[in-house]
C-alpha cells in the first residue's frame, strides 16, 4: 500500500508539469429536462403529478489530435421511468468517438443504430414499440435497454451526405447481464443533409435503410433476428418562418419461427411484424428562433401468423415561452388488439403537461464542426 | 522584452512554404519579404477618375504557418490590397460583395461625400449578396489612412476586412525634412479566431433565411432589427417584440477575446521585415485596423513621429515605443544609425502570442541589409565565453566539450533564428 501511494505521489509530481501545460478541450454541456404531469386513462401505469424521466445530462469533452482528427469524450446520464428496475440514475452515454471528415469511429455506451429517424413527441420512447428495433434479449422492463447498447460503429462519410455505418453492439440481456459478448450487429446506408441546411431542400432531407441483426442463436433458437429499417424525411413546406415536414420510418421484423405466441415480452420482440409510423411537423419560426411546434402522427403494426395488430397516434404542442424552455402539451393513444392485448391492455389515453429545458452549449470553442456551413461550403480546414 | 539567443529549430518548412531562408540578408529572403508586405492595388484612368476594383469574399488565412480560418478578405489577401493615390485624385471604387453576408466600405480618415462615408442605415443602405455599390470621393487629406467593413463591424474587421489608404502629397513636408527611400506600410489587427468563425457561421445561416424571405417580400422591420424611427421601435415592442440585446439574441453571446495578433495579417514568424542602411532614412506607416492597442517598441534606436492620423506634425518627436490605439495611424521615421538586427514588437508581450503560446503574434525585426555577414555568427560574436574564446574574460575550456556545446544548440552558426517556443 505503501508503494502505491509512493507510486501515485511520483506519478502525479512527474505529470504535474505536462499536465498544466494541456490544451483545455472544448467542453459541451447538453442537458435536457423534461418534467410532465401525466393524466393516465385505461391504462396500467398510474397518474403522475410529476414525471421527470427522460430528463438527461451530457458532457463532451473535445479535442484535436496531432494529426488533426478529432476525439470526443462523452458522459451523460439520464433519469429513466420509475418503474424501470435502472435505479434512479441511468449511464447511458459513456463513449469516445475520434473522427476526421470522412471517418468516423465510436466506442463505448451510447444509443444504437436501432432508429434512422427523430421523432418530435415530448420522450424519445413514446412510440418505443412503432420506431425502434426491440432488444429481443430484454424482458421489457424499459425502454433504455432498446434504445442504448454498448457499441462499436465506424461510419465512412461519402461528399458529407451519405453516411455508411458497419456496426456492433452488446445489448443488455436479462437472463445473463453479466455477458458483454457482441450479440448484435447491423449495417446502415443514409443519404442525409447537414442541419444547417435541412430548412431550404425543396423536398428530400433524409433517407435511410439499415439491417440490423440480432444473435438470438442457440441451443433452442436456431436463427438470429433480423430487422430491416427504412426512413425519410421529407420537406412538405421548406420556409423558414412556416416549416412543415414529415417524418416517417417502417421496419420489418423477419421474426423467428419459434415466437408466435406473445407468452412474453421476449416472444413479442421476437415476432415477425412490420410496422411503420409517421408525423407531420410544422415549425414556426417568426425571428430566426422558434416560437412553436405543433406535430401530429400515427403508427401502425401487424403481426404476421395472428390476429394481432397495434395502433397509435400521438399529437402534441410546443410554445416557447423564454430561451431555452417550452411548455408543451401531448396527447397519445394506443390500442392493441389480438395478443398484443394480453401483453399491454386494450387501449391507453395519455394527456400530459410538460416542461421542457433544452440547453445546448460549446465551451472554449477551438474547431469547426464538420457540417458548419464554412467547412461545407467554404472549404474543409482540418 | 529582453534580448534573447533564439534556439535552433533547423530547417522548417510547412506546405511546401519556406518563411525563413537560409540568410536574412540574402535577395531571397528579400524577396521572400514582399509577399509579406501590403500589396497594391492597380487602377484604370477613366475620364480623369482612377478606377479600382475591390471585392469580397470568403477566404482561407494562414497567419503561421499551420494554422489555418475561415475570414473575409478584400481580393483574397489580408489586408486587403493598399490603395495610393495622390492627394486631390478623384477615386472611384467598385465594390463587389459576392459572399452571402452584408458590407460596406467605410474610409477612415478621409473627407468623403457623406454619402460616401460606409456606414450602413446611417449613410447608405448595406451591400446586400451578389451586389455592387461605387463608392466616389476626392482624394483628401493627404496622409495614412485605411479603408475597413463598416457593417457587423465587431467581426467583420477582425475577419480580415481591412487595407492601407495612402494620400501622397509631391509636396510632402515629412520627405523633405526626412529624406527617404523606402517605406513600409504595417497594418496591425487582432482577432479571436473562435469568435469569427462562430459568428461567420452563424450570419451565413441567418443571410440564407434572410435572402430567401427578402426574395418573396416577406421580410419585415422586425425580422431585420432595423426600424424606421424610435416610434416604430416602441410600437414594435407593444406588440410583443423584444429586442434582440434583450433575450431574443441571435448571435453570440460573448464579446472576442483575441488569440492571434498580426502585422500586415501574419503572425511570427511569417511576419514581415523592414530592411534599412546605415544613414539611410525609411519611412514606416503604422495602421491599427484592430480592437487592442499595440504598444510598439523599437530596439536600439529612437525613431520620429511625423504623422498622427494622417496629419504632418509640426514639431516631430523622438520616442522608442509608441501605443497604436484601435483606429489610430502613425507615421515614423526611422534613422539608419546603429546596424544590426533589431526586434520591433509590441510590449503589451500578450500580443506576441500565437494561440496563446510565446513568441508569435507582432513580432518584426528591423535588418540591415548592409550588415557584413560575418556579424551573424555566433561563435565570432558572441559574449559567451563557452562559444567564443575571444570574449571578454578567458575561460579554460576543453576544445572538446566546446565542439559539443556547439553541436548541441546550434545547427547553423549564425543568427537569426526561428523559436517557436521556450
Amino acid at each position: 500500500m505503501k508503494k502505491l501511494k509512493l507510486f501515485i505521489a511520483f506519478f502525479t509530481v512527474l505529470t504535474s508539469g505536462i499536465l498544466t501545460s494541456q490544451i483545455t478541450p472544448e467542453f459541451e454541456i447538453g442537458a435536457k429536462g423534461v418534467v410532465s404531469g401525466n393524466l393516465n386513462i385505461n391504462s396500467e401505469e398510474s397518474n403522475a403529478v410529476s414525471d421527470f424521466s427522460d430528463t438527461q445530462l451530457l458532457l463532451g469533452l473535445k479535442q484535436k489530435l496531432y494529426s488533426s482528427w478529432r476525439s470526443d469524450f462523452v458522459v451523460g446520464f439520464q433519469f429513466p421511468d420509475a418503474n424501470s428496475n435502472l435505479g434512479q440514475v441511468y449511464f447511458n452515454n459513456v463513449f469516445i468517438k475520434v473522427e476526421d471528415l470522412k471517418n468516423i469511429f465510436k466506442i463505448g455506451r451510447s444509443t444504437a443504430l436501432t432508429i434512422l429517424n427523430e421523432f418530435p413527441t415530448l420522450r424519445d420512447d413514446d412510440a418505443m414499440k412503432f420506431i425502434y428495433t426491440l432488444n429481443p434479449f430484454s424482458n421489457g422492463d424499459n425502454t433504455e435497454r432498446d434504445q442504448y447498447a454498448n457499441v462499436l460503429e465506424y461510419t465512412r462519410i461519402v461528399k458529407q451526405r451519405v453516411l455508411i455505418s458497419l456496426h456492433g453492439e452488446n445489448f443488455y440481456k436479462n437472463d445473463s447481464p453479466d455477458d458483454f459478448k457482441l450479440n448484435s450487429m447491423g449495417f446502415a446506408l443514409q443519404y442525409r443533409i447537414p442541419e444547417s441546411q435541412k430548412w431550404n431542400r425543396n423536398f428530400l432531407q433524409d433517407i435511410g435503410i439499415s439491417f440490423n441483426n440480432y444473435f438470438t442463436n442457440n441451443k433452442s433458437i436456431k436463427s438470429s433476428l433480423k430487422y430491416l429499417i427504412f426512413s425519410t424525411t421529407l420537406n412538405l413546406k421548406p420556409d423558414p418562418i412556416n416549416f412543415i415536414d414529415f417524418k416517417f420510418q417502417s421496419i420489418y421484423n423477419f421474426g423467428l419461427t419459434e415466437s408466435t405466441n406473445f407468452a412474453d415480452y421476449s416472444d413479442y420482440t421476437r415476432s415477425k411484424s412490420t410496422s411503420m409510423f409517421g408525423m407531420i411537423r410544422y415549425i414556426k419560426q417568426k425571428y430566426e428562433r422558434l416560437d412553436y411546434q405543433i406535430s401530429v402522427g400515427a403508427g401502425y403494426k401487424t403481426f404476421a401468423d395472428t390476429d394481432t395488430d397495434q395502433l397509435i397516434f400521438v399529437g402534441n404542442a410546443f410554445y416557447r415561452v423564454g430561451d431555452n424552455f417550452d411548455l408543451g402539451v401531448q396527447y397519445r393513444y394506443t390500442k392493441n388488439n389480438g395478443l398484443a392485448k394480453n401483453l399491454f391492455g386494450e387501449n391507453e389515453n395519455r394527456i400530459q403537461l410538460a416542461f421542457v429545458y433544452s440547453f445546448d452549449k460549446v465551451f472554449n470553442k477551438q474547431f469547426d464542426n464538420r457540417n458548419s456551413i464554412l467547412n461545407l461550403e467554404h472549404k474543409y480546414i482540418k | 522584452m529582453k534580448r534573447r539567443d533564439f534556439l535552433t529549430t533547423g530547417a522548417i518548412s510547412t506546405a511546401g512554404m519556406i518563411f525563413f531562408p537560409g540568410n536574412l540578408l540574402s535577395n531571397s529572403a528579400k524577396t521572400e519579404n514582399k509577399k509579406r508586405l501590403v500589396q497594391s492595388l492597380e487602377y484604370k484612368m477613366n475620364d480623369g477618375w482612377k478606377e479600382f476594383e475591390l471585392y469580397i469574399d470568403i477566404h482561407i488565412h494562414e497567419p503561421a504557418p499551420g494554422y489555418k480560418y475561415h475570414t473575409l478578405a478584400f481580393n483574397d489577401m489580408i489586408p486587403g490590397p493598399e490603395i495610393r493615390v495622390k492627394a486631390g485624385d478623384k477615386v472611384r471604387v467598385k465594390f463587389i460583395n459576392k459572399t452571402d453576408l452584408n458590407h460596406t466600405i467605410h474610409w477612415h480618415g478621409m473627407y468623403v461625400p457623406w454619402r460616401m462615408d460606409g456606414v450602413p442605415f446611417v449613410t447608405q443602405l448595406p451591400v446586400m449578396p451578389n451586389n455592387t455599390f461605387i463608392y466616389e470621393f476626392i482624394a483628401e487629406p493627404e496622409g495614412t489612412h485605411f479603408y475597413h467593413c463598416h457593417w457587423g463591424t465587431l467581426m467583420h474587421m477582425q475577419a480580415g476586412m481591412f487595407g492601407s489608404l495612402i494620400v501622397e502629397n509631391d509636396d510632402d513636408i515629412i520627405k523633405k525634412r526626412f529624406p527617404y527611400t523606402r517605406e513600409y506600410t504595417l497594418v496591425y489587427s487582432s482577432h479571436d479566431t473562435n469568435y469569427v468563425r462562430e459568428e461567420m457561421n452563424g450570419m451565413l445561416e441567418r443571410m440564407k433565411q434572410r435572402s430567401y424571405l427578402m426574395k418573396q417580400g416577406r421580410f419585415n422591420h422586425e425580422q431585420w432589427a432595423v426600424f424606421d424611427n424610435k416610434e416604430q421601435l416602441e410600437q414594435s415592442i407593444e406588440n410583443g417584440y423584444v429586442p434582440p440585446y434583450a433575450t431574443n439574441r441571435r448571435s453570440n453571446a460573448e464579446l472576442p477575446q483575441a488569440n492571434w495578433f498580426t502585422v500586415n495579417g501574419k503572425s511570427y514568424p511569417s511576419t514581415p521585415y523592414l530592411f534599412i542602411k546605415e544613414k539611410e532614412n525609411i519611412r514606416v506607416r503604422l495602421i491599427n485596423a484592430g480592437a487592442e492597442t499595440h504598444n510598439l517598441h523599437l530596439h536600439g534606436h529612437d525613431f520620429w513621429m511625423v504623422a498622427d492620423d494622417g496629419v504632418p506634425l509640426e514639431h516631430p518627436w523622438k520616442r522608442n515605443t509608441v501605443p497604436l490605439a484601435p483606429g489610430k495611424t502613425y507615421d515614423i521615421i526611422i534613422e539608419g544609425k546603429n546596424r544590426g538586427i533589431w526586434t520591433f514588437h509590441d510590449h503589451d508581450v500578450r500580443k506576441v502570442t500565437n494561440n496563446g503560446l510565446y513568441p508569435g503574434g507582432n513580432l518584426l525585426a528591423l535588418v540591415y541589409d548592409d550588415l557584413p555577414e560575418d556579424e551573424l555568427i555566433i561563435t565570432k560574436h558572441s559574449g559567451n565565453p563557452m562559444l567564443n574564446p575571444k570574449a571578454g574574460m578567458k575561460m579554460d575550456m576543453k576544445s572538446g566539450k566546446n565542439n559539443n556545446m556547439k553541436k548541441m544548440l546550434f545547427g547553423d552558426d549564425k543568427l537569426p533564428k526561428i523559436a517557436l517556443d521556450e
